[in-house]
């Protein structure tokens, strides 16, 4: 399709760094998006969670930038900035009247090269403080928060990259040094391990020349330490049982699949929507409207580059038990992987995907951010129709095919109860 | 040569930013459209704005107008609700309902080549809605169990508890949208079909399309499609304050809790054109972004918080102002103090810098409000509930210039205060009190979760 054929310029420095230029300008607006190939996948054992912690003191100002200034510049100029860590990458992105793009250009050029020197024990205590109270309000603090870390470290194995939460825990916050926080910049912030995306109204004459002033001297450090991670199965079903303060029961089973962009990765998005992903979808209809067994279901996959899996989520109606929510779970699986799904179930999950991709086009950041994922995991940032067409391809045959490959594995389930031990009546 | 790093860069020339615009019509039917043609990408997105929200619930009903809307999809014409919902699946078209306050809200996100088809679905759900005994009792069923599970989320508990010491349990806008547990229970298919007859119709709603049309074929298909929606006499009754605040300190119980969430503030006066500008670039500079600061404060010296914010929270007839956090417990108390220092600290005046920080920030990021349709429906939804005037976003920034530092020194006097504030927080009862006591000599008012009163402490 001719809208998702984006134009766009991709070159690199000489010291490492990727250049993504997308000029569009409908809007007077420039984004400014930067994927750093590291996450919580590169951290050691005893200190998780300290990818995003140097998220945070990116925000803390650099050599040129005094504290608390990094966020003003921005804003004062009417624009709005960010971050985000995942386990494979950390990304920082602004959106600025165009005008601004050379401040923004300095801003993040600056904390790229010379955040070392402003570093300070004081800065670092604080936002030790900040992101313990982010765990504390986002995971401790909410009703089945801690599913998710629960759910990853019985599925991966022990030391897999993704088998414990990018937030981090608890007891490793407290021990993060200066000197943890020094490495982790030298070991992962190079300007050879990043990739910078500009996307919106500028002249791309003026942005080159803006983008090889701030970022050419930046000296690359040595090369960013690359991963091993073997592929693994999960032995024997296993089934873990907590109460916490929750009002409904809820039941997490969770496979082990594909990585992002391998061959079933896209037709398990397909089982995902399917599965629950409409008023219509087989585990919607049946667990949710027909039967009233269950207040909310979703299932979907999560690929990244070192693994993926796929994850089915019920809370239990009151009074229901989780076992009969399992056990018409696992019936309706059969009955896919016995019988196939329509094709009109499948024309209309990639109807939606279709047209989510044309009104994501909306969003200049968020185009940004969509560039560099594409070039993160495919090399190459146009790839809206490439990845388009992985859904067109799907069959009844490939539906079939990954439920049987995938769902009749070893599997983890989590069941959350309420702490009295009953539901409510 | 070596670059010069320490030299903060100048922006470059500013490009000129052009408002979309907006053309207003009236159908057959007297119903309001409000339109944006725009051809960018070939979708289009339609709003439907309909002036009646949970504060036109009535006494022992509440949460009427949120079933309302839970119902309203629930089969349409030839359809039942399953149907409806495959038939804009099919066509990869987005359908949305929402509910608050002050009006529900029906939303469609369609592509070009659908449209029509989209539409016609689209008032299909408007014109024929089937209102059927079965699908009213899951629905209902639905929303119990969702009451059940609000007991578990605190920030929504903490601002819904907030609310009703704010603004009193008499007045309109101060329960919770989605009801309590008897009233739902007295709720019939009959009261949901008197919603349908008696305020939604075209004579009490707006619909907001912006998108890849022209103007003539919308106000044709519309014409065409909402033609069997019939204005009607409007029997609705006039809003009438009851607010009533409750000044004091409360706390909340929730056992376990790792967290307390804490709310402070006062209820206001409603959104007027008078000052309206001067509140907006007050709270900029109080708590309305992160460099502000309540969030400078707590978040980046103390270290207290993920982070902290303020707001003046506009209905359409009334208002309250609040901060509001989540801090680790044992902070509890030293952040009540540091925000009380704020508000006392605000009322003795803003400076210059802050003020011009304030209005560079407001008025640089305006372009980006009108970037995406839903921001732009956004906008227009905006302005039809708030009645504001048709050169409103046109003269926007120059309202943000024109305030000066006198107004906004003006409007932290008559707007913020720290006498009788409302204090709330929410979390493990034996380590709340303590810190609370610190505070205050006072009675400490112990509530339930719905906002009943437990004890007195």
């Amino acid at each position: 399709m001719n809208i998702l054929d984006i134009n766009y310029e991709k070159y690199r420095l000489e010291n490492g760094l990727e250049v993504i230029l997308h000029q569009n300008n409908i809007h007077p607006l420039v984004s400014v998006n930067i994927w750093y190939k590291a996450g919580s996948s590169n951290e050691k054992r005893g200190k998780t969670g300290i990818a995003h912690l140097f998220e945070h003191m990116m925000f803390q100002g650099s050599e040129n930038v005094p504290k608390e200034m990094h966020f003003r510049y921005i804003q004062e100029a009417g624009g709005s900035l960010n971050g985000s860590t995942s386990f494979d990458r950390t990304n920082y992105y602004e959106k600025v009247p165009s005008n601004f793009l050379e401040l923004i250009l300095w801003l993040e050029s600056d904390r790229m090269s010379q955040l070392l020197p402003s570093l300070t024990q004081e800065k670092l205590n604080n936002q030790i403080d900040v992101v313990r109270n982010e765990r504390l309000e986002r995971y401790d603090n909410q009703p089945y928060g801690l599913a998710w870390e629960i759910l990853i470290k019985n599925l991966y194995p022990d030391g897999h990259p993704y088998s414990w939460p990018t937030i981090g825990y608890l007891e490793d916050m407290n021990s993060y040094t200066l000197e943890d926080v020094t490495q982790f910049f030298k070991n992962y912030y190079s300007p050879s391990n990043a990739c910078i995306t500009i996307a919106g109204n500028f002249d791309k004459g003026n942005a080159k020349e803006l983008v090889e002033k701030y970022f050419s001297d930046i000296k690359s450090q040595d090369k960013a330490i690359s991963l091993i991670t073997p592929s693994f199965k999960l032995e024997r079903d296993k089934i873990i049982k907590r109460n916490e303060n929750v009002q409904l029961e809820r039941i997490y089973m969770v496979w082990p699949t594909e990585k992002a962009f391998e061959p079933f990765d896209s037709s398990l998005d397909i089982v995902g929507d399917i599965l629950s992903g409409s008023k219509n979808s087989r585990l919607y209809k049946t667990l949710v409207y027909d039967k009233e067994i269950a207040q909310d279901i979703s299932a979907y996959q999560y690929s990244g580059k070192y693994a993926g899996h796929f994850m089915i989520i019920a809370t239990a109606k009151p009074k229901v038990e989780l076992s009969l929510l399992r056990e018409e779970i696992f019936r309706e699986l059969d009955n896919i992987s016995q019988k196939g799904v329509t094709q009109k179930e499948i024309t209309r999950s990639k109807n939606g995907i279709k047209s989510s991709f044309i009104y994501s086009m909306q969003n200049i950041e968020s185009l940004a951010d969509q560039l560099n994922f594409y070039n993160f995991y495919l090399g190459e940032p146009n790839s809206f129709n490439y990845d388009l067409l992985r859904y067109e391809k799907a069959t009844e045959d490939t539906i079939k095919d990954c439920l049987n490959k995938y769902f009749k594995n070893s599997h983890i389930e989590l069941h959350i109860s309420p702490l009295n031990g009953e539901t409510e009546k | 040569m070596k670059l010069d790093r320490s030299k903060k860069p100048s922006p470059s020339i500013e490009l000129s930013f052009v408002l979309p615009e907006v053309e207003e019509f009236k159908l057959n039917n007297a119903l309001d459209v409000i339109f944006v043609h725009r051809n960018n990408l070939p979708i289009i997105r339609l709003n439907l704005v309909v002036n009646c929200g949970s504060k036109t619930d009535p006494m022992n009903k509440k949460g009427l107008a949120n079933l309302f809307t839970m119902m309203i999809d629930e089969g349409a014409d030839e359809y039942n609700g399953l149907e409806l919902m495959d038939e804009f699946d099919m066509l990869g078209t987005n359908f949305d309902l929402t509910c608050n306050n002050d009006g529900v809200y029906i939303s469609l996100r369609t592509l070009k080549e659908n449209a029509d088809r989209s539409i016609e679905l689209f008032s299909k759900v408007i014109t024929k809605p089937l209102f059927d005994e079965q699908s009213f009792a899951r629905e209902k069923r639905k929303v119990l169990t969702r009451l059940i599970q609000l007991k578990d989320d605190p920030e929504e508990i903490a601002s819904s508890v907030f609310e009703y010491i704010v603004l009193g349990k008499e007045d309109a806008y101060s329960f919770p949208i989605t009801g309590f547990e008897d009233d739902i229970n007295n709720i019939s298919i009959e009261d949901i079909k008197g919603v349908y007859k008696s305020t939604f119709v075209p004579n009490n709603s707006a619909l907001i399309v912006v998108g890849d049309i022209s103007k003539e074929e919308l106000s044709d298909k519309l014409n065409n499609y909402l033609r069997n929606w019939d204005p009607k006499v409007l029997d609705i009754e006039k809003y009438k304050s009851k607010v009533k605040e409750s000044p004091g300190i409360y706390l909340i119980h929730k056992e376990g809790s790792v967290q307390s969430e804490i709310r402070i503030g006062h209820n206001s006066k409603k959104r007027d054109k008078h000052d309206f500008f001067s509140r907006t670039l007050l709270n900029t500079i109080l708590g309305g972004q992160f460099s502000s600061r309540i969030n400078l404060n707590l978040r980046e010296e103390k270290g207290y918080t993920y982070g902290a914010f303020s707001r003046f929270n506009y209905f359409k007839e009334c208002a309250f102002f609040y901060a509001s956090t989540s801090v680790g417990i044992e902070n509890t108390g030293n952040a009540i103090k540091e925000i009380i220092k704020e508000l006392n600290l605000i009322r003795e005046g803003v400076t210059e810098k802050e003020l011009e920080f304030a209005q560079l920030s407001t008025i640089g990021k305006y372009p980006a409000n009108f970037e995406t349709n839903r921001q732009i429906a956004h906008n227009l939804t905006t302005k039809y509930l708030y009645d504001l005037p048709d050169d409103y976003f046109h003269t926007y920034l120059d309202r943000i210039r024109d305030v000066s530092i006198e107004q906004v020194n003006k409007a932290a006097i008559d707007h913020i205060h720290t006498e009788n504030l409302v204090i709330l927080a929410l979390g493990n009862k034996e380590k709340l009190i303590p810190q609370l006591r610190e505070i205050t000599t006072d009675n400490i008012t112990e509530l339930d979760y719905l906002g009943n009163e437990v004890s007195i402490i």
